[in-house]
């Protein structure tokens, strides 16, 4: 693989798929799978958030999709680029005892090991119920998502490209 | 001091969601409450009625940090209940899964929840601005000890690939050789960790504890062993309920498990470190006394030092199994169901993990009894902060409720588990 072709995006969905509208980053990045550039990774990740440090090693640009606890309207999508600040109070969950995806951004910044680029698209859930599917509000913004996400990418394809070329 | 009650609401970096009441009266420290308040999760109620292959798929649920723990201790009794021995390979695959826990869940411990308090931290993600070489080494850790996790167990939370009589899947010698590297590397990364932890400063503390674990003949206890304590007990696993009660209290929706005879005990790295020194390998008591860390340790604040001894066991013990690895025949040995009762206590991290289940004709589940470690320490954790808030009673209310959530993390409880836990309340009146 040539420095042209190595993977230089990756795209994390974070979520239990028998959660309920946890399974939304799960479902777009079923989504995503085809109809993204060869030259992107996509992974799906429901266990240990700590892990994500180490999925984006040496990846420059990382987009990672999640569900959070709803605030205002159950579908609303909130993008966020955490690459020079951490996702705002009220976006971040605090647990008492585990690592969730925000507190592994602001720990890899700490180490710094971000990437150069990091984004999150993050939806607001309406039930996380055992076994529940999507929530129909949660679903429809699936493709949305995707839509935004596979835009993303060729933009910053198309910026690196023309770095390449320059 | 005058009448006082201090009291910690949520009580940070324990798994689950717990607290602490404390009440000083007349300058002594009355009633003490460690009270988990995560809803009670009838685990053994789910049990029964299900069938005794669907065990180990529902008790990993039990915990995300030490799901083997459960899967272990659930598959030694029921395979005791139909009187089924596996072949040794199986054996070893199942002492190098418990490996993988031991690292992931200890490292996990020691570094992104129990460090932050001897150097002054309010959590790792502070910590690591300074300290980010030994946060990296804990990541480094936990990798892989959920590569561990992974290939044996299939996915590192929740595995699947453990079944009555043995695994699904078994790896082949180069699946498991491929982790060799990366355990040596482990090894030398539990070293640094643990000679980084003895240089923190630890408050003079000694406790009488009843040390209670597993004693095998020649391991350092993970799977199987006799029930043996300090106090001279020595018993199968099939005795536990003769010897040790679980009993509820009002405050809290965990049960307090008690010694009948003599009522608190202690189970976990520092019992399992005093009652099997001499069954670690002579290079790792080498590295204890490298460290300073004396054959029996009373100090509860000390233990980080004694988890720390055994992830470098457990990397050392990982590589050990994967270079004497023979695939066994064949992955497990069919189970057939009978009416019976079985009894399995295998050592999860947190200490001693107490199964025992009654199984009808055609293998369902009849009762299910589960004991976890954190259920057994709440009485010795209650104990400690008792002492610790004696004293500390003169110490800032702030610097007296911080050395108090430390006494709790010394024992790293997991909360979860034993609801099947912090905040701290401390009234002075």
């Amino acid at each position: 693989m040539t420095g042209a072709d190595r993977p230089s995006v990756l795209v994390v969905g974070v979520g239990n798929r028998d959660r309920g509208d946890d399974g939304f980053g799960p479902a777009v990045v079923r989504r995503l799978r085809g109809r993204a550039p060869s030259t992107v990774r996509i992974l799906e990740r429901s266990g240990d958030a700590l892990a994500l440090i180490e999925d984006w090693d040496g990846m420059p640009s990382v987009i990672v999709i999640d569900a959070m606890a709803p605030i205002s309207e159950p579908g609303r999508v909130h993008r966020f680029d955490l690459t020079d600040s951490p996702l705002p109070i009220g976006f971040a969950p605090s647990s008492s005892h585990a690592f969730g995806v925000a507190e592994t951004v602001e720990l890899a910044r700490s180490l710094g090991r971000l990437p150069q680029c990091l984004v999150a698209y993050l939806v607001e859930g309406e039930q996380f119920r055992i076994g529940a599917p999507l929530s129909s509000a949660i679903a429809e913004a699936v493709e949305d998502v995707a839509d935004r996400i596979v835009s993303e990418i060729l933009r910053k394809l198309k910026a690196k490209g023309k770095r390449l070329h320059a | 001091m005058a009448n006082k009650t201090l009291r910690v609401d949520y009580i940070a970096r324990v798994e689950g969601e717990s607290s602490l009441e404390l009440h000083i009266h007349n300058g002594k420290v009355g009633t003490v409450r460690l009270s988990i308040f995560e809803p009670p999760r009838f685990f053994e109620a789910l049990l029964r009625g299900r069938g005794f292959d669907e065990v180990l798929d529902i008790v990993a649920r039990i915990c995300g940090i030490c799901p083997i723990a459960y899967q272990m201790s659930g598959v030694h009794a029921i395979e005791d209940a139909l009187g089924i021995q596996v072949e040794e390979p199986i054996r070893a695959l199942r002492r190098l899964l418990y490996c993988g826990e031991w690292i992931q869940s200890h490292a996990l411990h020691i570094v992104m929840l129990h460090a932050p308090d001897f150097l002054g931290y309010p959590d790792a993600i502070t910590m690591a601005r300074d300290h980010g070489e030994a946060v990296q080494r804990a990541l480094a850790l936990k990798k892989t000890g959920n590569d561990l996790l992974r290939l044996l167990g299939g996915r590192e939370i929740h595995p699947i690939n453990a079944r009555i009589g043995g695994f699904y899947r078994i790896p082949s010698r180069t699946e498991l050789a491929s982790l060799a590297e990366a355990l040596k590397h482990a090894r030398d990364e539990a070293v640094e960790t643990l000679r980084w932890t003895a240089g923190f400063p630890f408050p003079e503390f000694v406790r009488d504890y009843e040390f209670v674990a597993l004693r095998h003949p020649d391991e350092y206890p993970m799977n199987a062993g006799r029930i043996v304590s300090s106090a001279g007990l020595d018993i199968a696993a099939a005795d536990y309920e003769t010897e040790f009660i679980e009993r509820q209290v009002p405050y809290s929706t965990a049960l307090h498990s008690v010694l009948k005879a003599r009522g608190a005990y202690l189970v976990g790295p520092m019992a399992r470190y005093a009652l099997n020194r001499d069954r670690l390998p002579a290079e790792i008591r080498a590295l204890a006394d490298e460290v300073g860390l004396e054959p029996i340790c009373r100090n509860p604040f000390r233990s980080i030092l004694v988890r720390g001894v055994e992830v470098a066991y457990a990397c050392d013990e990982a590589l050990r199994l994967i270079a004497g690895y023979e695939p066994s025949s064949r992955p497990f040995v069919p189970p057939e169901p009978c009416a019976s009762i079985g009894y399995a206590c295998t050592e999860a991290p947190r200490g001693i993990l107490y199964h025992c289940y009654r199984i009808d004709a055609d293998g369902t589940i009849l009762d299910a009894s589960l004991v976890p470690p954190t259920a057994q320490n709440q009485d010795v954790i209650e104990e400690d902060l008792r002492e610790v808030a004696t004293a500390g009673l003169d110490l800032d209310e702030e610097v007296l409720k911080a050395q108090c959530e430390q006494s709790i993390r010394n024992h790293d409880p997991c909360i979860s588990c034993a609801a099947h836990f912090l905040k701290l309340q401390m009234h002075r009146t």
